[in-house]
């Protein structure tokens, strides 16, 4: 870890080293209303004109506490660098199944991704599909909240439901709840083989059909992106297993041109596909866009209708769209789905999340309140 | 399930059964999911768990009935359906007959409630009187409308429109087995059966002579006691079944039988459960000889295997399975293996667990619920488009006949068909 | 009865349930609220019936304006409400207050919608758990959560406490298939949260909607995912003479890098029962793991292989993997009927605990040595591929002072579990049995901030009352909300 690491916007920067040190920092915070910027390693997010003095981080929070590869959990102090904590799950085997994406080529940002961040941001690449998010492996959290009390939920096993379920509401509050100061996850084993399919020439409309046939076979497709003209599908598992469903899956798409790519090739392109490098060049606005699969190619038409590219990932559950449309029309597109501007280009907008609904908002901004009730964790990030 | 009856509650028989089935009972909620009237009304009182638990407390309080329990524990179809689910094989049927009982010691009923009751208890066992009985509500159809009690009207609706003529063969006798004998068996003709139809008789004693079986009707044979017993009505279904066991134990120590054949499976439910019925009785052993030696004439066929099945044509039979067949009396491959193997195609409707709403006396006493599950069972029957529908007892086959278009026809029937007999006279009209 | 407190009625909710009765049966259609005390004794518990207590009504709606409406009328009075599934809950999550409505969505049973494009099927949340995997059958889909009470339970109580099943190692529990819900909130508002898409982009209120205990809204519909259904499955069984050796294997086995869909444990207690009741063929010996493993024929075979040489290395007493279906249900037909066989042995209460599963071996041993302390006898029959331990106690509750004994038993049990980092309970939830254990899982400011959470949903605390936070640590907030 380096904790000279840039982080964009203010400069004053606090990582404390201990959950104590974190406490009495954000107690202080909180009685003398200083707004905080939240942070990891400050790679995920874009930031921009956050109204904070400060910037609080959980980078020397580091280390991983517990790994127990016969019990599938991995249990790691937030500031652990990602790289690290897969780099420990590979020695054994394992992975985070949910394919965690590393968000610096889209946003230009260059410090290092850490674990907590993934879990604040509740970041799931495309493997998300089959295995679920991050939320989904997520078994516990420690973290402070915003008048500095020192909370545990969940634990380290993979059945738990003693008490309310703040691990799921912590992960993805992009810091607006807490900061974290652990968690632990469930591992899965890595893939001995993958295999991606690749369907050339076709459009959004039929990649979507074929990602339907597909998801609905007993194949555990791990995988279903699709980016002018292209589609893949990617099926993992031992080595027989792996062959065996692409094999099937040639022969249920038969009607199509398929080409197959393999292993590490494979893997080189399905970490472009995780981190979108796609858009890494660009620097005009990023959205990604949650919706009903088959309701993808209509968004996408319409999307491009204002100007830009889409990637699909999710076998149509995710739009990545880049492009310079303004938010409301960006918003008045994707109104059947969930938009989040991710990369906010030369203009920045205030509102980067999706406006809920009148009792969600308001159980929303309830919900911050109680954990902030100063309002000084990433304040207005996810609204009021 | 914790109890708490007292030593001196214990004294008495039924109830130290009760507790004993109490007491096994988890009160895990299993049952609720395939009883009938639960998923209809969706109220745990109708359900199996709500029931052991108002019997519970009816019980251990020595209560007078009250009326919300009579009524939830009146709604019960004594389908078993429980006794399949329970994971812990709490003995509902028991307990239920208890139950019964009890509330007719105990509780009661409106005078309406009573005649009726009670009409139906001295007509239905009864093939003379209840042939009179089914002349009677043919003349009354037309003024159907004027009845104010839907029981009465629904009752006036399920008679039929033509009864057969008495059938000889019902009579006290004895046929002769075709070619060598293997087993001599005696079947119980039943009471309302009797009036309703004569073919399934007719066609069960041709199918077992063909299967070397001689077929003994026993003198004084009647009534197996399940109506009333089901009415809660001990001392007649008492003396029914004793007046059966009495003349099933005349033949055993006579000339001998290897089965008592029952093509009726409701009563096969009650008959194989004399052995408790009369355990504290002086009856008790030869009730328990009677009760080992019954079996489903499905059972007998099985045990026998079919010959010579290239009679039938491949029609599509749905095989309707009877709860009391299929309940209580854990019967449930062998009449679809049998047909199988008499050549058709047979064919399990959805929800097949799930029961007619016949339930012997119940679509006269709770028209509403027995017509909704008739319905549904009409339905689910019905989709899965077969020539023919096929039942093990005659409740059914009267209760689903009622609702569909479709031919109903006793399991047998198709059988004597199959193996040689003639066409089943349902069948004679459509196909 | 037992140990566990219950806050006293509230004299003037008692004295008011006249009225709190008509104002509902005005509102309500015929037939939708249940108020003889003969007939809500029968909702007077649960599966837990060491607890007892009838509600001033019962209310059983068929929509979910009739649940809005209820709970909008229940507010106007501050009477607790109670929701109700199946009632199936083996934690007590469904027990009443003498103070309390009870609203149940047992009615609620529509099927609304099945999209296999999109890969979800909506339903009212009264449907039990495995009639949604029957909807789905013909198209190849089921819905994979299988708690054991599946038949009867239903989805409400599903998402209510988060229901797990053996399945869960590879499909996780309910959480991880639910994308959406319908609820109604205390104030009568009924509010959709998620939807058919992958995540919502905002705080993850679904997240904590399920497995809240009904403590913070009633859920009338529910979009859940749906999964293609494998090829074949097959079980293999593998006994072993030392439940250490076992749970040796299981770890082995997970570490190896497979994923068996259920890896269930049974030991020599539990193994009896069975024989005496379901007469399987099952090897006399320490503890038997059934192992299942899904895929296509090819996929099964290569997995049975890997585990077998797996188990090879521990010595097994035996290792028996099934070549068809007759086969298959011979090996699941004693762990299918286990909870039925124990039940034949008397009494019993089952523990939810959760441990990690190399800790398995050791808590094993402590459970049993507990048991010679409480001189009650245990059977441990559980989901060891994730820890999730069932002891059951067994006594005898018409013996005076037994169910304290196991009581008391259970929760040295469960302390054990938190002991070596795992959890009260893994998948029957907190309910009332217990929520006097939380203490020992969570801190004050732990359970403080859950708290905090159940006031901005509930401010009168209104919801499921009694239930999973110790009364001592909830007071302050009962207190508060009384006075409001």
């Amino acid at each position: 870890m380096n904790p000279n690491s840039k982080i964009n916007g203010p400069t004053e920067v606090f990582s404390p080293n201990d959950d104590a040190e974190l406490s009495a920092f954000l107690a202080d915070s909180y009685a003398r209303g200083i707004p905080l910027r939240i942070a990891g390693g400050g790679t995920r997010l874009d930031l921009g004109a956050l109204n904070a003095q400060q910037t609080l981080t959980s980078r020397a929070l580091t280390g991983i506490v517990t790994y127990e590869p016969g019990a599938l959990t991995l249990i790691a102090r937030a500031g652990t660098p990602l790289e690290e904590v897969e780099q420990t799950l590979a020695e054994e085997g394992q992975a985070l199944a949910f394919e965690p994406m590393d968000h610096r080529g889209l946003l230009g940002s260059s410090g290092v991704p850490t674990i907590g961040g993934v879990v604040a941001a509740n970041v799931s690449g495309p493997r998300r599909l089959q295995a679920g998010a991050c939320r989904d492996h997520l078994l516990g959290v420690r973290f402070v909240d915003g008048s500095g009390r020192k909370i545990k939920n969940g634990g380290r096993v993979m059945k738990n439901v003693t008490g309310l379920d703040l691990s799921k509401l912590m992960c993805g509050s992009f810091g607006t709840l807490g900061v974290l100061t652990e968690v632990a996850l469930k591992t899965l084993p890595r893939a001995e083989r993958q295999l991606t399919l690749v369907f050339s020439k076709v459009s959004l409309q039929e990649a979507c059909t074929i990602f339907a046939s597909a998801l609905a076979t007993p194949y555990e497709v791990s995988g279903a992106v699709y980016h002018q003209e292209s589609a893949w599908l990617r099926v993992e598992g031992f080595a027989q297993q792996a062959a065996y469903r692409a094999d099937r899956l040639k022969a249920l798409f038969r009607e199509n041109q398929i080409d197959v790519i393999a292993d590490e090739e494979s893997r080189a392109l399905w970490r472009d596909f995780k981190n979108v490098e796609v858009f890494a060049q660009s620097s005009e606005p990023l959205w990604r866009i949650l919706i009903k699969p088959s309701e993808a190619p209509a968004l996408a038409r319409s999307l491009q209708l204002l100007g830009g590219d889409v990637f699909i990932d999710w076998g149509g559950g995710l739009v990545w769209y880049c492009g310079s449309a303004q938010s409301a029309e960006v918003r008045s597109a994707a109104s059947a789905g969930r938009a989040v501007l991710i990369r906010q280009g030369a203009r920045p907008a205030s509102d980067r999340f999706p406006e809920d609904a009148g009792a969600i908002s308001r159980l929303s901004a309830a919900l911050r309140k109680t954990f902030d009730p100063a309002g000084i964790l990433n304040p207005k990030l996810m609204g009021d | 399930m914790q109890t708490t009856f007292t030593d001196a509650q214990l004294l008495d028989p039924d109830t130290r059964r009760s507790n004993e089935i109490l007491r096994s009972c988890v009160h895990c909620g299993f049952c609720t999911a395939t009883c009938p009237t639960y998923q209809i009304l969706g109220d745990e009182l109708d359900s199996p768990r709500g029931r052991i638990y108002l019997i519970k407390d009816m019980l251990e309080n020595n209560k007078v009935p009250d009326k919300a329990t009579v009524k939830h524990i009146d709604r019960c179809l004594s389908c078993l359906s429980c006794m399949t689910t329970c994971p812990s094989g709490v003995h509902y049927m028991h307990l239920i007959d208890h139950a019964r009982q009890y509330i007719e010691q105990n509780y009661k009923r409106r005078w309406d409630e009573r005649a009726l009751r009670w009409l139906l208890s001295r007509i239905l066992p009864y093939p003379g009187r209840f042939r009179l009985a089914l002349k009677g509500a043919a003349l009354a159809r037309p003024f159907r409308k004027l009845i104010p009690d839907a029981r009465l009207r629904a009752m006036l609706e399920m008679a039929p429109r033509k009864i057969p003529d008495i059938s000889k063969n019902d009579l006290p006798q004895s046929f002769a087995a075709e070619g060598p004998r293997a087993k001599r068996v005696a079947l119980l003709t039943g009471c309302a059966q009797r009036t309703l139809n004569t073919d399934i008789n007719d066609a069960t004693i041709r199918l077992l002579k063909r299967h070397g079986c001689e077929v003994v009707i026993p003198q004084g044979i009647g009534c197996c006691g399940a109506l009333t017993h089901h009415m809660g009505k001990s001392r007649e279904s008492h003396s029914a079944a004793a007046a059966n066991i009495r003349a099933l134990v005349a033949e055993l120590d006579g000339r001998g039988l290897d089965a008592i054949v029952i093509n009726t499976s409701g009563c096969g439910t009650t008959v194989k459960d004399y052995g408790h019925m009369f355990r504290n009785d002086p009856l008790a052993s030869d009730a328990a000889r009677v009760a080992s030696l019954a079996k489903d004439i499905s059972e007998v066929m099985e045990e026998i295997g079919l010959k010579d099945a290239s009679h039938a044509d491949p029609l599509r039979v749905a095989y309707h399975a009877a709860c009391s067949l299929q309940h209580g009396q854990q019967i449930r491959s062998a009449p679809k293996e049998l047909l199988k193997a008499a050549g058709f195609q047979v064919l399990e409707p959805r929800d097949s667990h799930i029961c007619c709403g016949s339930a012997g006396t119940y679509n006269l006493m709770q028209p509403e619920i027995s017509s909704q599950l008739k319905e549904h069972k009409v339905s689910k029957l019905e989709a899965v488009q077969p020539h023919i529908i096929s039942a093990g007892n005659i409740g059914c086959m009267m209760q689903i006949g009622s609702g569909t278009d479709i031919p109903v026809v006793h399991t047998v029937e198709l059988l004597d068909w199959a193996t040689g007999g003639p066409k089943p006279p349902a069948l004679a009209a459509t196909l | 009865m037992s140990t566990i407190a219950m806050p006293k009625p509230d004299a003037r909710i008692l004295a008011e349930a006249p009225q709190i009765i008509a104002a509902l049966r005005d509102a309500l259609p015929a037939g939708t609220v249940i108020s003889d005390p003969e007939e809500t004794r029968a909702y007077e518990c649960d599966a837990l019936t060491a607890y007892r207590c009838p509600p001033i009504a019962v209310v059983l709606p068929r929509t979910t304006e009739e649940v809005a409406t209820a709970m909008r009328i229940c507010q106007r009075f501050s009477v607790p409400v109670v929701p109700r599934g199946a009632g199936t809950s083996l934690a007590g999550g469904a027990l009443p207050t003498a103070d309390s409505v009870v609203i149940a969505t047992i009615r609620l049973r529509e099927i609304l919608e099945i999209d296999t494009t999109n890969r979800f099927i909506r339903v009212q949340t009264g449907v039990t758990n495995l009639s949604v995997s029957a909807e789905l059958e013909a198209e190849g889909f089921f819905y994979a959560p299988d708690p054991s009470s599946q038949l009867a339970c239903t989805i409400a109580g599903n998402i209510a406490m988060n229901s797990g099943g053996a399945h869960c190692l590879k499909y996780g529990v309910t959480t991880n298939n639910l994308m959406g819900v319908r609820c109604v909130l205390t104030d009568g508002e009924i509010v959709e949260v998620g939807g058919p898409f992958m995540d919502s982009g905002g705080l993850d209120i679904l997240g904590l909607l399920c497995g809240s205990e009904g403590q913070l809204a009633i859920v009338t519909e529910a979009t859940l995912r749906i999964v293609p259904k494998p090829e074949d499955a097959r079980p293999m069984l593998i006994g072993f003479d030392s439940a250490e050796t076992a749970g040796e294997c299981v770890a082995r086995i997970i570490r190896s890098g497979l994923i068996p869909v259920a890896i269930e444990y049974m030991d020599d207690v539990c193994l009896r029962a069975i024989e005496a009741f379901a007469k399987t063929d099952y090897p006399k010996c320490a503890a038997v793991l059934i192992v299942e493993v899904e895929g296509s024929q090819g996929e099964i075979a290569h997995q049975i292989e890997r585990i077998r040489e797996i188990a090879d290395e521990l010595s097994p007493v035996e290792f028996r993997s099934s070549r068809n279906k007759d086969e298959s249900l011979a090996i699941w037909k004693g762990r299918k009927s286990a909870f039925g066989a124990m039940g034949r042995l008397g009494d019993y209460l089952c523990l939810d605990g959760t441990v990690p599963v190399s800790k398995l071996p050791y808590t094993l041993k402590r459970i049993g040595e507990l048991s010679k302390h409480y001189g009650l006898e245990v059977a441990n029959v559980f989901h060891a591929g994730d820890g999730n331990m069932h002891p059951l106690i067994l006594f005898n509750a018409n013996a005076p002072g037994e169910l304290e004994r196991a009581e008391a038993y259970g929760a040295d049990i469960l302390r054990l579990c938190v002991d070596v980092g795992g959890c009260l309970t893994g998948e029957h939830g907190v309910g009332i049995e217990k929520r006097d254990l939380m203490s020992k899982q969570y801190s004050a400011e732990d359970m403080a901030i859950q708290m905090d959470i159940k006031d901005v949903f509930d401010p009168d605390w209104l919801l499921n009352p009694a239930k999973v936070f110790p009364l001592d640590v909830s007071q302050p907030y009962r207190d508060r909300a009384s006075r409001s």
